[in-house]
């Protein structure tokens, strides 16, 4: 079902962070909402196809600041594209100095000579099991972060895939979810034979939806504050930050990029941060050492003249008025069953 | 790309509409938003719609003041409104201008409060734009009318400066060449109304920059003689508020013989596209907003029943208004008087 490729062996650090990431609509700005442009992926060279924005800097930092922290770090891309397309996506990858150790491609060929269509577009089944897979060969302890996007399934996939590992989700529940999905019944037992054999652990520590679609955040308040839905690679970048997968200059390297390489602007940027803080995934100390540093470095706007105008005293004051609510902690176990209704009527 | 603040919480249908609108300017075009408003509110708001947040900045402010509130004292009152915070923002240079669907008279005060007037300007105008016949391809379909409240009464050099200002702003943003102005009156001829129309009406023909047309009967202002029309504020608020209520007023009489004759509801659902038609002339929401002319920054009003698509295409007039350097515009006509 799957082609995988591992360029490097597993990680033996048992800290070591694997941060996954989809291709299309994530690191791909991959157009496939017609039949043409459908049609016309195949036969697009690894110079056509083009990274969203900030994304390469992010992935590039990500590792940069793991290695200088003498920390292990592996980078992974899962593909619901066909293997036939393989080589220009390495391509691409290796044209962006994208350093990855592992890609799997979805063996598309099989659905088609199977005569089943309907799973040619279905995900969930393919990427819970390629990812239950993969995990098997990682350290117990080394811990995930996942890069999706909000066209299709990532959010409940991933969401799926971490309750899995963290146990918060029984077998018969697994089932009747991969049920309601319609999942392929083969993917389906294959899927559910790996979660029975899975070492149980709390591994995946966040998980970035990228709102290509521009999906309203509200809509991922079922799945918890464990995933952060956000507009540009700027915005998840800050989060990272947080987590301490990247430092202060990685950030304004990723800023940087997105002015000089993309049409960002400092004002842009400044309401990207405005925003991630306002809905509550960026802490508010972090928020105002990334504006100080960011902003030092030109890649803000200067102080606003009313801003500028208020004591420290009052900054402090305005700042703790206008604190968003917290947002609801992840659930113990998120309700799958209302989840998945909820996300079918809506995309 | 112009920086507008909007004032989020001004309007009937505040802050939900007006968050919505700008929501879809957002994501139409590049223009920078301020919603000025209650931040936690304004967010649980755009979370649940779809938006891009490059786009929008929000500027916290405490307090808003009401459509029935009486503008004066709530001005004096609340100094930390919504419409206060984004007239500061435009005085203070963080934006280019303001919008609003909240209280006229207080984005009138909070203007005058904060905004500079144009240096010779002697009083600022609301101008207001009203459809009418067009009588040429390509002609505008709206007319503007100014000043429909800001000023009770005025005298005839003032009348003059509204005829500068209003076809400056004509110039830029409905990009007629040479407006033709008329100054709305009881009659046409130059000695109708009175001391200050018929001096207004001396003036006005010997000003060179000002393309006067006469005077003009309320009977002759949907035919589309003139593009802008020029009155004291009184006149101005009555024939604006006549207009809306005869609109609303020719819909309530076809529902009405709608419901009382099958056969006239048959002739009705005929002439269905052309009750669409004029409707859809009447739609304020189709129009935005009307500045309010005289000062260095510019307020786009937008109508209190302001709906989403209302607030969407006010702030494109304001983006607009603002590429095309209307204060400017106006600044230079005056100066030249």
């Amino acid at each position: 079902m799957v082609l995988r490729r591992a360029k490097r062996p597993a990680p033996e650090s048992p800290r070591a962070t694997i941060f996954r990431w989809d291709l299309d609509k994530t690191y791909l700005k991959s157009e496939f909402e017609s039949l043409r442009e459908l049609v016309r992926i195949p036969f697009e060279k690894p110079e056509d196809k083009v990274a969203v924005p900030g994304v390469v800097l992010l992935i590039r930092e990500l590792r940069n600041v793991a290695t200088q922290g003498g920390r292990d770090v592996r980078i992974y891309f899962i593909s619901a594209s066909p293997p036939q397309i393989a080589k220009a996506i390495k391509e691409k990858l290796a044209l962006d100095g994208i350093e990855y150790d592992g890609i799997v491609f979805k063996n598309q060929l099989q659905n088609l000579v199977r005569g089943k269509f309907r799973h040619l577009r279905e995900q969930v089944g393919y990427k819970l099991t390629e990812l239950l897979q993969s995990r098997a060969e990682m350290p117990p302890e080394s811990t995930e972060v996942l890069f999706g996007d909000d066209w299709e399934s990532d959010p409940i996939i991933y969401s799926l895939y971490a309750d899995v590992l963290a146990n918060r989700l029984a077998a018969d529940e697994l089932d009747t979810v991969l049920d309601t999905i319609g999942v392929d019944p083969k993917l389906s037992i294959r899927a559910k034979e790996l979660a029975a054999s899975a070492r149980h652990e709390d591994v995946v520590t966040r998980i970035y939806i990228n709102l290509e679609r521009r999906t309203p955040p509200a809509h991922f308040r079922l799945f918890g504050s464990r995933l952060v839905p956000t507009y540009n690679y700027f915005q998840t970048a800050v989060c990272l930050y947080q987590d301490g997968h990247l430092t202060l200059p990685a950030v304004a390297h990723v800023a940087d990029n997105l002015i000089n390489a993309s049409s960002y602007t400092p004002e842009r940027l400044a309401n990207s941060l405005a925003d991630i803080t306002r809905r509550g995934h960026l802490a508010p100390a972090s928020a105002i050492a990334m504006r100080e540093y960011v902003r030092a470095r030109g890649l803000l706007p200067h102080r606003r003249i009313v801003e500028a105008r208020l004591s420290r005293w009052q900054r402090f004051l305005r700042w703790l008025k206008s604190e968003p609510a917290p947002l609801p902690a992840a659930p113990e176990a998120i309700n799958y069953q209302t989840l998945v209704a909820e996300w079918r009527g809506t995309h | 790309m112009p920086t507008i603040a909007i004032d989020a919480m001004g309007g009937d249908f505040a802050p939900d509409e007006v968050v919505k609108g700008v929501a879809q300017v957002s994501l139409e075009t590049d223009i920078q938003c301020t919603l000025v408003g209650d931040e936690l509110r304004i967010q649980e708001i755009l979370g649940a719609t779809t938006y891009n947040p490059e786009n929008i900045g929000i500027q916290h402010a405490r307090e808003f003041i009401e459509m029935a509130e009486d503008p004066k004292t709530a001005v004096r009152l609340k100094r930390h409104a919504s419409v206060l915070v984004g007239a500061r923002l435009v005085a203070e240079g963080e934006a280019d201008a303001l919008v609003t669907a909240g209280n006229t008279g207080a984005a009138v005060l909070a203007c005058a409060q904060h905004f500079k007037p144009i240096h010779g300007v002697r009083k600022a105008a609301l101008a207001s734009v009203y459809p009418r016949q067009t009588e040429y391809p390509g002609q505008d379909e709206l007319a503007l009318l100014l000043d429909v409240g800001a000023t009770i009464r005025c005298d005839a050099m003032e009348l003059v400066q509204f005829a500068l200002m209003g076809s400056a702003y004509a110039r830029r943003v409905s990009k007629v060449p040479t407006p033709r102005v008329a100054l709305l009156n009881m009659g046409i001829e130059e000695t109708k109304g009175g001391d200050i129309l018929v001096q207004a009406h001396r003036h006005l023909k010997a000003v060179r920059d000002i393309n006067f047309i006469g005077n003009i009967e309320g009977n002759d202002l949907a035919k589309g003689k003139a593009d802008v029309i020029i009155c004291e504020g009184l006149l101005g608020n009555v024939v604006l508020k006549m207009l809306e209520g005869l609109a609303e007023l020719v819909v309530d009489l076809a529902g009405t013989a709608a419901r009382e004759n099958w056969r006239w509801k048959l002739g009705l659902m005929m002439l269905a596209s052309g009750f669409g038609r004029l409707r859809d002339l009447t739609d304020y929401a189709a129009y935005g907003g009307a500045p309010f002319l005289g000062f260095q920054h510019l307020l786009i009003k937008s109508h209190g029943r302001s709906n989403a698509r209302a607030v969407k295409n006010a702030v494109k007039v304001a983006a607009k208004a603002v590429r095309d350097g209307v204060t400017h515009e106006i600044s230079s006509a005056i100066e030249q008087l």
